[in-house]
């Protein structure tokens, strides 16, 4: 078996430049759109050298999406909550990161809804999607754990409380996204306060307060 | 000048459908007017003929959905009287039929085409107000217990979609019935009402 070599000189760098202009394209043309010789020309590579490193168009696309998410998770969803004085904070900083918020925010968003319809149709990037949603399911009951633990929160079922919040963040923030004039940003937020607030036994202000704070 | 095609009213509807599957299957994208022509068993002409364009396709097809979804809504509501069984039986439904793939090609196209965001808007806002009249109606018979319906409506429709994805996409964590539970339950807590008994429906068919 043969395989054609990298130049040297491009390396794993060409590999994330190649993943960085696919999650650039993906954002702001929608996933269909993207071709090779874009993403080729955009992380200035051949598009030999981007075939070199995913055999097919798929591939790239898929990779690009999990990158994307994981390095947003790393930087974001794990250090913002677990750095917060209480877990209201906490949760109200989950709250804020997990909406389609201007600039990076959103820029995720269009991307995990693309993930969704390309994991509706294709069952093999079902279990990454799936991965995805394990880690978020995980880092969101951490949140709430911390409050049911250390008594701010109602004794609730962490994992249970998780799937309502991931349930209203996902189908607040989608309608968020698009614009729909009955879901600003702000009344996105405010639903999602609200309906977690009643859940933990908490005022919703308290969450809405350091959100915006 | 191709031959003017022969417009077979009795054939829109199985274009629509076959529209919806292959659209579901490939994506829009990739869907080509043949191939629809070939699910509906007739030809490219007559499916242009009805819809010019892929993007009306869909959107036609959305449309096709939705309305057999409300005729689906309204068999199943007729014989309920209660407003709390009228909602109990919406999550029922929803939770059954928890395909969003249409959807979600829908959503994705909205972010960047402006007739297809328009499309969606419409769609949702008649959803928006089948799930506010409902609210509306347990709270005059003091079922439900919500200072605005509308808002109530939009948090619902949030969770009934954000689980939904996860149905469509076959997350293991959410099952059909998880859904349903959740649904049940948050609805519960929004609106200080009962949920728990699924009304009798119908005698077994």
């Amino acid at each position: 078996m043969e395989e054609a070599s990298a130049p040297r000189s491009e390396g794993p760098d060409a590999r994330q430049r190649i993943l960085r202009a696919a999650t650039e394209l993906i954002a702001s043309d929608g996933i269909d759109e993207v071709r090779i010789a874009r993403v080729a020309n955009r992380a200035r590579a051949s598009t030999a050298l981007v075939h070199h490193y995913f055999s097919t168009r798929e591939e790239l696309l898929a990779q690009a999406l999990l990158q994307s998410f994981e390095l947003a998770a790393d930087e974001r969803f794990v250090a913002g909550p677990a750095a917060a004085a209480s877990a209201t904070e906490g949760l109200a900083i989950a709250i804020e990161e997990c909406l389609p918020t201007p600039g990076e925010g959103e820029r995720e968003w269009v991307l995990w809804v693309e993930l969704w319809l390309r994991a509706a149709r294709e069952p093999e990037l079902r279990p990454v999607a799936g991965r995805m949603y394990e880690s978020y399911r995980e880092w969101v009951a951490r949140v709430i754990r911390r409050g049911v633990d250390s008594g701010e929160f109602s004794q609730v079922d962490p994992d249970q409380v998780a799937d309502l919040a991931m349930a209203l963040f996902d189908g607040l923030g989608v309608r968020a996204l698009i614009r729909d004039p009955a879901m600003s940003l702000e009344r996105a937020r405010r639903i999602a306060a609200e309906r977690l607030a009643a859940e933990l036994g908490i005022d919703p202000e308290a969450l809405a307060g350091a959100s915006t704070g | 000048m191709s031959p003017r095609p022969q417009i077979d009213h009795v054939r829109r509807p199985q274009i629509l459908a076959a529209a919806a599957e292959v659209i579901a299957e490939r994506g829009l994208a990739k869907t080509r007017i043949a191939d629809v022509a070939e699910r509906a068993e007739t030809s490219s002409p007559a499916v242009l003929y009805w819809f010019g364009t892929k993007n009306k396709l869909l959107t036609a097809a959305l449309r096709e959905d939705e309305r057999l979804f409300d005729e689906l809504v309204a068999e199943r509501l007729e014989s309920l009287d209660r407003p709390s069984a009228k909602l109990r039986e919406l999550f029922e439904i929803c939770a059954e039929d928890a395909n969003w793939t249409l959807w979600l090609e829908l959503w994705t196209r909205s972010l960047h085409d402006e007739p297809m965001r328009e499309a969606e808007r419409q769609v949702e806002s008649r959803w928006r107000a089948l799930l506010t009249e409902v609210i509306e109606a347990g709270r005059s018979t003091g079922e439900f217990t919500t200072d605005s319906a509308e808002n109530a409506a939009l948090a619902i429709g949030a969770i009934i979609d954000g689980l939904a994805v996860q149905v469509t996409i076959e997350d293991p964590a959410v099952s059909r019935e998880r859904m349903l539970a959740i649904c049940v339950s948050t609805a519960e807590t929004l609106l200080h009402a009962d949920l728990s008994a699924r009304p009798a429906l119908k005698a077994a068919s």
